[in-house]
C-alpha cells in the first residue's frame, strides 16, 4: 500500500482510561421459531475475564458472535463501552477475534498475517513490520514471522492469530474455543499463557468453552449457559461451589446429589430432611425449585466417627480406586450410591470391600440446590 | 493391484483404437496445413509453409483471426468477472430462490445453441447493434458464464468460512476481503475459467454465424464459409491453429490441476503437532 496515512490508530494514542466494556442488554437471536439466545443480559467488565460455558447447541458461540458483529440480534442490543454498536459492521467494532480455526490467511506470512489488521488501519509498511515483530516476541514467536502459516505447528498458530488478535489494541478480545485443537498439555500452557498476557495487558476477554476445567483455571467470571439462557453465574469457585441446580452441579465437575425435602430455611442455612441420610443442616442461597435436593462434591465427603459429626450416613464399600494423588471410592450410602475423593495414597478409614463405614460433611461444603424438572 | 494387471493391459488395448478414432481425424488437419499444393489434399503430395505464411499474409483471413480474438476478450473478460463474482455471492450463504439464481447461470449450456444463436439474432437486430464484434463477443459471454461460475465455486470449495469473518473482524471493508480472502483462493478457478471462455469462444460457430457482417465474420464462421467456394490449405492453417490453441489451453489447465493437488497434499486441514 502506498497511500500516504492519515489514520492514526488508537494503538499509538495514550489511552489511560480503562475501557473494553462489552454489555449486552435483552438480546435475543431466533432462528425460525427456534431462540438460539433467549432474553440474555450480560455484561465484561473493563479488564475482566469473563467465560460462557455450556454445552454445544446452548447458544454461547451465538452470542459471542453477536457481540463480533457476524450475526444480527433479532432484539436486545449491545454496547461496548457504552456505545450501541448493532448498526456496526464487524470491521468497526474495533474487538480482536481468535477463532477455533485460528483462521489464518495461508497465503501470508505470520507477520504479515499480524500486520494485516494495521494495514486496514492504513499503517505504513515499515511501521507495520516493527509492531509485527514486537507482536510476535510478545507470545514467544520471536524471529519466526517469514514462516507461512501451513510451515508452524497448531499451538505456533493459534498464537500468531492471538498476536494478531491483540496488534491493533483492540476494545476486547473474543475468543471462540481457541485451544479445542490443541493436545491436553499443550492446551494447559496455552491457558496459562493467554492468562498472563490478559492481565499483563488488562484487556477485557469474553472467551468461549465447553471444558469446565478451562473456565474454572482461566475465568474471572462464569457466566454457565444452556438453552439460550444464563443458568448462572458467578466466580469459578463460588460456581463450584455452590451450584444453583442440579444440572450446574453436575456440568460443574462430578457431585453427589441427595434428594431432600427443606425442613427450614433461614441466614443462608437450611434444614433438610435427607430420608435415610436423616435430618442435615446445609448451604442455602435460596433458590426456589419444585423439588430440592442437596449437592455434596466427593473431595467434600470424609470418613467420620459415627457419633462425631452432625451431618452423616452410614452404608458400606463398593469399590476404591487409587488415582494417584488421590482415592476414588464407591458407597453406598443410605439407599443410594455416592463418590467420594480422598486425598492420599492409602485409605486410613476404609476396612476393604463392603466393609460397613459411616461419611459426614460440614454444612459450608454442601449446597441446596433446585432439581430440574 | 497385481492381480488387476490383465484387466488394465486389456483396457489399454481397447482403447487405443478409440484413442485413434477421436484423435487421428483432428490430427490431420497439421499435415494439411503443411501441404504444397493450392487446394486441401491429404497425403500432402509435398511439404510447404506457404499456406501458414499465405494465410498470414490474407487480410481476409487475418481480420477474420482479429475478430475472433476480439469476440473472445469481450467474452472472457465478461464471463469472469460475472461467473466469478455470482460464485462468491452464492458461496456459503442460503436463501430461497438460490437454486433458481444457480440454474439461470448454468442454463446457457443447456438451451441448444441454434435456439440462443436465434434469440441473439433478433435480439441484437432489435436494439440495433448489429455489424461489429461486440454483440458475438456477448453472445459468447452468456455462453462462457457458467464455466467461469463452476471453476470459480470449485475454488472456492476449500476457502475456511472464518477467513471472511477473521478479515472483517481485523478492521477489512468488502472490497480487502474481495482481495486479500477471496482472491488468492479463487485465482486458479479464474484461470480455468477465463481459459474455458476463451476456447467455448474461439470456436463458437452458430451464434457468429448468425450474428456475422462482413466487419465482424470470426475464424470459424470464415472457414465455414469458404469451404464453400475454394478449398485453400489456409482453412486447414486456420484449423491447425485452432487444435493447438485448444491443446495449449487444456495443457495449462492440466499443469493447474496437477499443482493444486500437490499443493493440497502439502497443505494438510490440521499441522502436525509441535511441542508450541
Amino acid at each position: 500500500m502506498t497511500t500516504t496515512t492519515t489514520q492514526q490508530t488508537s494503538a499509538s494514542a495514550p489511552h489511560e482510561e480503562r475501557r473494553g466494556a462489552i454489555e449486552l442488554r435483552g438480546v435475543r437471536k431466533m432462528y425460525g421459531n427456534i431462540a438460539a439466545v433467549d432474553d440474555l443480559d450480560l455484561s465484561v467488565e473493563p479488564g475482566e475475564f469473563v467465560t460462557l460455558l455450556g454445552p454445544s447447541g446452548s447458544g454461547k458461540t451465538t452470542t459471542m458472535m453477536m457481540v463480533a458483529g457476524f450475526e444480527e440480534l433479532t432484539s436486545g442490543t449491545v454496547l461496548i463501552d457504552g456505545e450501541p454498536v448493532d448498526r456496526l459492521p464487524p470491521k468497526d467494532r474495533n474487538l480482536g477475534v481468535v477463532f477455533q480455526s485460528y483462521a489464518l490467511f495461508p497465503h501470508m506470512s505470520a507477520a504479515e498475517n499480524v500486520g494485516f489488521p494495521l494495514r486496514m488501519r492504513g499503517v505504513q509498511r515499515g511501521e507495520r513490520r516493527g509492531r509485527a515483530e514486537e507482536a510476535l516476541a510478545r507470545v514467544g514467536l520471536a524471529g519466526l514471522g517469514d514462516r507461512r502459516p501451513r510451515q508452524m505447528s497448531g499451538g505456533q498458530q493459534q498464537r500468531v492469530a492471538l498476536a494478531r488478535a491483540l496488534v491493533f489494541n483492540p476494545a476486547a478480545l473474543l475468543l471462540d474455543e481457541p485451544m479445542a485443537a490443541l493436545d491436553k498439555r499443550l492446551r494447559e500452557q496455552m491457558q496459562d499463557e493467554v492468562k498472563t498476557l490478559q492481565q499483563s495487558l488488562g484487556i477485557s476477554v469474553l472467551f468461549v468453552t465447553h471444558d469446565q476445567d478451562e473456565a474454572m483455571s482461566m475465568s474471572d467470571r462464569i457466566v454457565v449457559m444452556r438453552d439460550g439462557r444464563i443458568v448462572q453465574e458467578g466466580a469459578p469457585e463460588d460456581v463450584y461451589a455452590h451450584p444453583r441446580t442440579d444440572w450446574v452441579a453436575n456440568f460443574l465437575g462430578d457431585t453427589n446429589l441427595l434428594p431432600c425435602t427443606v425442613l427450614e430455611r433461614k441466614d443462608g442455612e437450611a434444614v433438610v430432611d435427607l430420608g435415610a441420610w436423616g435430618v442435615g443442616r446445609v448451604r442455602d442461597r435460596g433458590a426456589k425449585g419444585d423439588a430440592y435436593a442437596v449437592s455434596i462434591r466427593p473431595e467434600h465427603l470424609r470418613f467420620v466417627d459415627a457419633d462425631r459429626c452432625e451431618n452423616r450416613g452410614s452404608g458400606r464399600v463398593l469399590s476404591s480406586t487409587g488415582l494417584g494423588a488421590t482415592i476414588r471410592h464407591r458407597l453406598h450410602v443410605g439407599g443410594q450410591d455416592v463418590v467420594m475423593r480422598e486425598l492420599g495414597t492409602g485409605s486410613r478409614a476404609t476396612g476393604g470391600l463392603d466393609s460397613e463405614v459411616t461419611v459426614g460433611w460440614s454444612p459450608e461444603e454442601a449446597q441446596l440446590l433446585v432439581l430440574e424438572p | 493391484m497385481r492381480p488387476a494387471r490383465p484387466r488394465h493391459v486389456s483396457s489399454l488395448i481397447a482403447s487405443v483404437p478409440v484413442f485413434v478414432f477421436l484423435v487421428v481425424p483432428t490430427l490431420i488437419v497439421l499435415p494439411v496445413a503443411f501441404t504444397g499444393s493450392r487446394y486441401i489434399t491429404f497425403p500432402p503430395q509435398q511439404l510447404s509453409t506457404e499456406a501458414v505464411t499465405g494465410f498470414f499474409r490474407d487480410q481476409a483471413w487475418m481480420s477474420a483471426l482479429s475478430a475472433s480474438l476480439q469476440a473472445a476478450g469481450v467474452a472472457v473478460v465478461i464471463a469472469v468477472l460475472l461467473g466469478g463474482t455470482a460464485a462468491v455471492a452464492l458461496h456459503g450463504r442460503t436463501f430461497p430462490g438460490k437454486a433458481a439464481i444457480t440454474g439461470l447461470l448454468l442454463a446457457p449450456m443447456i438451451v441448444p445453441a441454434v435456439v440462443l444463436a436465434l434469440a441473439f439474432y433478433q435480439f441484437f437486430i432489435s436494439v440495433g447493434m448489429v455489424g461489429t464484434v461486440l454483440p458475438i463477443g456477448l453472445a459468447h459471454a452468456v455462453l462462457a458464464v457458467p464455466y467461469a461460475f463452476l471453476t470459480v465455486r470449485a475454488s472456492l470449495a476449500g476457502l475456511n468460512p472464518a477467513l471472511v469473518r477473521s478479515a472483517s473482524s481485523l478492521g477489512a471493508g468488502a472490497f480487502s476481503v474481495m482481495r486479500f480472502v477471496y482472491l488468492p483462493v479463487i485465482r486458479p478457478g479464474l484461470v480455468a475459467g477465463a481459459l474455458f471462455a476463451f476456447s467455448v469462444s474461439i470456436d463458437e460457430t452458430v451464434i457468429a454465424l448468425f450474428l456475422q457482417s462482413p466487419n465482424a465474420t470470426t475464424l470459424p464462421v470464415k472457414m465455414f464459409t469458404d469451404i464453400q467456394y475454394n478449398l485453400t490449405p489456409k482453412i486447414a492453417v486456420s484449423s491447425a491453429m485452432l487444435v493447438t490453441v485448444a491443446t495449449l489451453g487444456l495443457l495449462v489447465q492440466v499443469c493447474f490441476t496437477i499443482r493444486r493437488r500437490s499443493v493440497a497434499r502439502l497443505l494438510p486441514l490440521t499441522a502436525p503437532e509441535q511441542t508450541g
